[in-house]
């Protein structure tokens, strides 16, 4: 017992060290004055406060924006340390920092142990509700469901309103899913920082605030250690006051909120037309992940600013190629951007719109492979990727050069294929393999390369979207006409002058630390998004295999019967298939979307309910036969001799089984990133797909699952032990 | 002992396991207070038989009546039947996820024949006369093998049964167990139980036993007193199958 203990507090102490930023230190400022410096702590990510921008380590947002230009004005230089907020509070409340601006309230609480500046920024507490909503105030609110994130003064809010309103919480860790909690109607509202809320909403998220009433309202400020660096505090209060004079304040305000007409436009977008839009979770330069889990690229610019000049919103929705297409085909999604090809085939299914960019496939060898001519690739194997145009284009020359084919589902497990020599070559849209290769993809296109030109358009489903499909196309010869167009192209592929000009891969610390201290939050939230699938698939799928292995052990012939057919169907049924058959397949039979969160647990229930089923089921029939008839020749009924002698004995027997099955649920949460849920393993996909370290990636990825699964099997003995077994 | 009511009464009884036949056609009366020994070479139906009485067993053919219920009518209710025959097996069969007395009460508590404070007064009671007051609590694995058909033997008591079976309670004890074990048997029988008992200890069977069965092949070739089957059998399968078991 000692020793487990030990192993796991280990084990914690790793886990801890692998999830704590390493010096992740943003140094701004020049000329050190020795007297002038300051080290001020920031929360990592409190967008529009304090965030990364996209592919960028700096920190930005309106907290950054007016330290920086305080400090411009006050003379002083400073240095950002962006850490969790309890942590950028503790530091500076310990005096290991100077200062901290962290979209931080102002408090009683916090005033006794602070000094703070004057507020910088008027907010308070609204709330949010989906668009559909008819909810207008809070008395509406009597007997919903409301989602509250922990620990804010939102929440804190909330909960005071609680009981003159009358209505029910729930708890979120992370904004995202309290905010997709109200989205899909889950919960009636959440309650959030005004500015948060509606910084959040002009970003796209589908929810509107009924009422501008802000409660609890209070102000933002600048804090030091109490009775310490009064200089600066006095050079921030000073600062500040001239830059809201100067205008200079507005100007950063409404750089992220909007300027106060804007907002009031944006209060309108609630009538906005909506669209689900796919598109494949990696194809740079047209989808690319940055590092904060936003998507750019060429597609993603253009959509975005279609979506403002035409006037709709939109909810992007990343998963694989052949998924995206597909959820637009059978109308789960509403249209789809993801470099995709106009093909005859796919205007049997697919509106296209007019075309956006003109592309031709190209191929690339392994730098190694002595192959210069197309005809070199005789008898030898070629990858391709499923679905694309490139494929296609392939095929079609495949009889005339005699080569073998080799398909994968993603663009970068293609390239490594031929980078370690299993493939000699692969075929790509050409701006792509341009792209992978200035990126560091270690691949060479020969001289001699085939050319067919294809055209990249937006799709709807046919017959569908029609103003969508309009709205798109009268954008885009808009972005054409005003010259964006170019601009967008040129950020990803370069102009001529410059095509050595690396987009969306800067200068990013690629070793094992600096990829997981500067990745930390997509990291924490992959294996949050996996933890939770397992979680709610072992619970359930407990309770379903024990329904399961009951019926199994029914004296009723016609119970049993369903017992084994339901055991014969999904034990038997691939994982994968079953995933895509109830995401895709599905919502065709019954018209009714489901969220991909939800398609992967049932899928996860019912692939390992059916396991545990069977083996509880085995669990039961492996208990002597003799107490069955010990308790029926005492005269006790079949079906409560089960319950009182048999099964308590069964469970004892099937708790290793039990055990066995919790890990591969985990294990398998990992077929679920197929639909595109992103877990920790689509996580490390999207990763490689944007440092292309698939070692290192995939190697964090991979030790996260074992200590995951040493913790799972740990606490499941615990457990165990817990329960006098 | 003709005037004395009929307990069990078998008639010409059949039960095939596939193509083994292995009741070809067992008759057999047992009345009240009757103490009946089986006796039988290995495979000849004796077990089948036993449990065919309490229904564990389904015939195919014959009927089997208990205390003028016919258990082998599918309309017989029985669970209630089994209620009253209580059944001692070769390997106990005490329920391993239950302690001591637990053994004892489960039944009349599951079936609510009986309030807990009955049960388990009851259940104390019997513990005494099988000799293991003192084990209330323990777990069953920790019992002895003899301590444990006592045990099985008080379970089966607690439920008050008319009619007990027992399928060689002592062949898998060690031979120092056997003693306290027949002392039971032999206390029932004198309180009058009425008991069929397959078993080949000679000794208990003379001293205890009205009559003493000697089954063969699925039939009963010879039905007396133990006196006359163990001196002087008329069958020869019957005094060939003595003969060995004295000898042995
Ligand atoms: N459930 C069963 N399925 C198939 N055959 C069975 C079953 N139970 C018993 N038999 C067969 O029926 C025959 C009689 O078995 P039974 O157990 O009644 O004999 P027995 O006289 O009790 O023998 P023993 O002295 O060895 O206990 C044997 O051949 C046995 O193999
Ligand atoms: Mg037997």
């Amino acid at each position: 017992m000692r020793k487990k203990y030990y192993f796991f507090i280990t084990l914690l102490t790793i886990i801890v060290g692998l999830i704590i930023p390493f010096s992740n230190n943003t140094n701004i400022g020049v000329a050190a004055d020795e007297k002038s410096h300051y080290t001020i702590t920031t929360d990592s990510t409190y967008p529009p406060f304090d965030f990364q921008k996209e592919n960028q380590k700096e920190y930005v947002g309106i907290d950054m924006d007016l330290l920086k230009e305080i400090a411009k004005i006050e003379n002083f230089t400073y240095r950002v340390k962006p850490m969790s907020f309890n942590m950028a509070a503790q530091a500076v409340a310990n005096g290991q920092a100077d200062g901290i601006i962290a979209g931080m309230a102002i408090t009683p609480e916090r005033e006794q142990i602070y000094d703070v500046s004057t507020p910088y920024f008027k907010t308070g507490v609204v709330f949010a509700v989906a668009k559909n909503s008819k909810i207008k105030s809070y008395e509406d609110l009597k007997g919903k469901k409301v989602a509250l994130k922990t620990g804010t003064a939102a929440a804190n809010y909330a909960l005071e309103l609680q009981k003159k309103y009358d209505f029910n919480v729930t708890y979120f860790n992370d904004s995202n899913i309290m905010y997709n909690d109200v989205i899909e109607g889950n919960s009636a509202a959440c309650f959030e920082d005004q500015p948060v809320m509606q910084y959040g909403i002009q970003t796209g998220l589908k929810l509107k605030i009924p009422e501008q009433k802000l409660g609890n309202a209070g102000g933002y400020g600048f804090f030091v250690k109490k009775g310490q660096n009064s200089q600066l505090l006095k050079k921030f209060n000073r600062g500040l006051k001239k830059l809201q004079n100067n205008g200079k304040y507005d100007q950063i305000v409404g750089r992220y909120l909007g300027s106060a007409k804007s907002s009031v436009t944006k209060e309108k977008k609630g009538n906005l037309p909506h669209y689900n839009i796919a598109t494949d979770v990696t194809f740079p330069p047209f989808e690319i992940q940055a590092k904060n889990g936003k998507y750019t690229g060429i597609d993603m610019d253009i959509l975005e600013s279609i979506s403002k000049s035409q006037g709709f919103t939109y909810t992007l929705k990343p998963m694989s190629f052949n998924s995206a297409t597909q959820t637009v085909a059978n109308g789960q999604n509403d249209g789809i951007i993801s470099g995709l090809t106009v093909t005859d085939e796919r205007r049997k299914v697919f509106d296209f719109s007019n075309s956006y960019f003109r592309s031709g496939f190209i191929w690339a060898v392994n730098k190694d492979a002595k192959i210069n001519n197309i005809k070199d690739l005789k008898n030898q194997t070629v990858a391709l990727k499923t679905g694309t145009g490139s494929a296609d284009y392939a095929k079609s020359i495949q009889k005339k050069y005699g080569f073998k084919i080799k398909y994968f589902n993603d663009s970068n497990t293609m390239y490594n294929d031929v980078v370690v020599g299993n493939s000699v070559a692969c075929f790509e849209d050409e701006p792509v393999m341009r792209y992978a290769i200035k990126n560091g993809i270690n691949l060479t296109i020969p001289k001699q390369t085939p050319a067919n030109t294809g055209e990249y358009a937006f799709a709807v489903q046919k017959g569908k979207n029609a103003a969508l499909l309009k709205a798109f196309n009268i954008g885009l010869k808009e972005l054409k006409e005003s010259g964006k167009y170019d601009q967008i192209k040129a950020k990803y592929l370069g102009s001529k002058a410059d095509t050595n000009k690396e987009v969306g891969n800067t200068k990013e610390d690629n070793s094992v630390w600096g990829l997981l201290s500067s990745n930390r939050e997509m990291f924490l939230s992959g294996l949050g998004n996996t933890m939770l699938l397992t979680v709610f698939a072992i619970l359930i799928a407990s309770v379903w295999g024990l329904i399961l292995g009951i019926m199994g052990v029914s004296e009723n012939r016609f119970v049993r019967g369903v017992y084994s057919t339901i055991i014969y169907i999904f034990r038997g049924l691939p994982l994968l298939v079953l995933a895509f058959f109830i995401y895709i397949g599905l919502p065709n039979l019954t018209g009714v979307k489901i969220s991909t969160f939800a398609a992967g647990l049932l899928t996860l229930v019912l692939n390992e309910g059916a396991y545990t089923g069977a083996f509880v089921k085995g669990g039961f029939d492996a208990v002597d036969p003799g107490q069955m008839e010990a308790a029926r020749a005492l005269g006790v009924p079949y079906n409560q001799a089960m319950r009182g002698i048999i099964m308590p004995q069964g469970l004892k027997i099937m708790i290793p089984s039990f055990i066995n099955q919790f890990i591969i649920t985990l294990k398998d949460t990992s077929i679920i990133s197929a639909i595109g849920f992103v877990e920790l393993t689509q996580t490390g996909q999207l990763l490689v797909a944007r440092t292309q370290k698939g070692f290192a990636v995939y190697g964090i990825v991979a030790l996260i699952y074992l200590i995951v699964i040493t913790v799972l099997t740990w606490l499941s003995k615990f457990i165990e032990k817990r329960l006098g077994f | 002992m003709n005037d004395k009511v009929l307990k069990i009464h078998a008639e010409n009884v059949y039960k095939s396991f596939g193509k083994n036949e292995v009741l070809k056609g067992v008759s057999l009366d047992v009345h009240e207070n009757e103490v009946v020994v089986m006796i039988g070479p290995s495979g000849s139906g004796k077990s089948t038989f036993l449990r065919a009485i309490n229904q564990l067993e389904k015939i195919d053919k014959g009927s089997i009546i208990v205390d003028n219920v016919d258990v082998s009518d599918p309309k017989t209710n029985i669970n209630k039947v089994r209620q009253r025959i209580g059944m001692v097996f070769q390997n106990f069969n005490l329920f391993n996820n239950k302690n001591v007395i637990d053994n004892i009460t489960y039944a009349p508590l599951t079936l609510k024949k009986m309030t807990p404070d009955e049960a388990v007064e009851k259940a104390r009671r019997l513990l005494v006369t099988v000799g293991l007051a003192d084990r209330e609590k323990s777990p069953v694995s920790q019992l002895s093998g003899g301590q444990k058909q006592r045990l099985a033997i008080a379970r089966a008591l607690e439920m008050d049964p008319d009619v007990m079976l027992f399928d060689e309670p002592t062949s898998a004890l060690d031979p120092e167990m056997v003693g306290d074990v027949l002392n039971v048997m032999r206390d029932l029988a004198k309180q009058g139980m009425t008991m069929i008992i397959v078993t080949h200890e000679m000794g208990f069977a003379r001293q205890v036993a009205d009559r003493v069965v000697f089954f063969d092949q699925g039939v009963i070739l010879e039905d007396d007193s133990p006196e006359i089957i163990f001196n002087q059998p008329k069958n020869v399968r019957a005094k060939e199958f003595i003969n060995k078991i004295i000898n042995a």
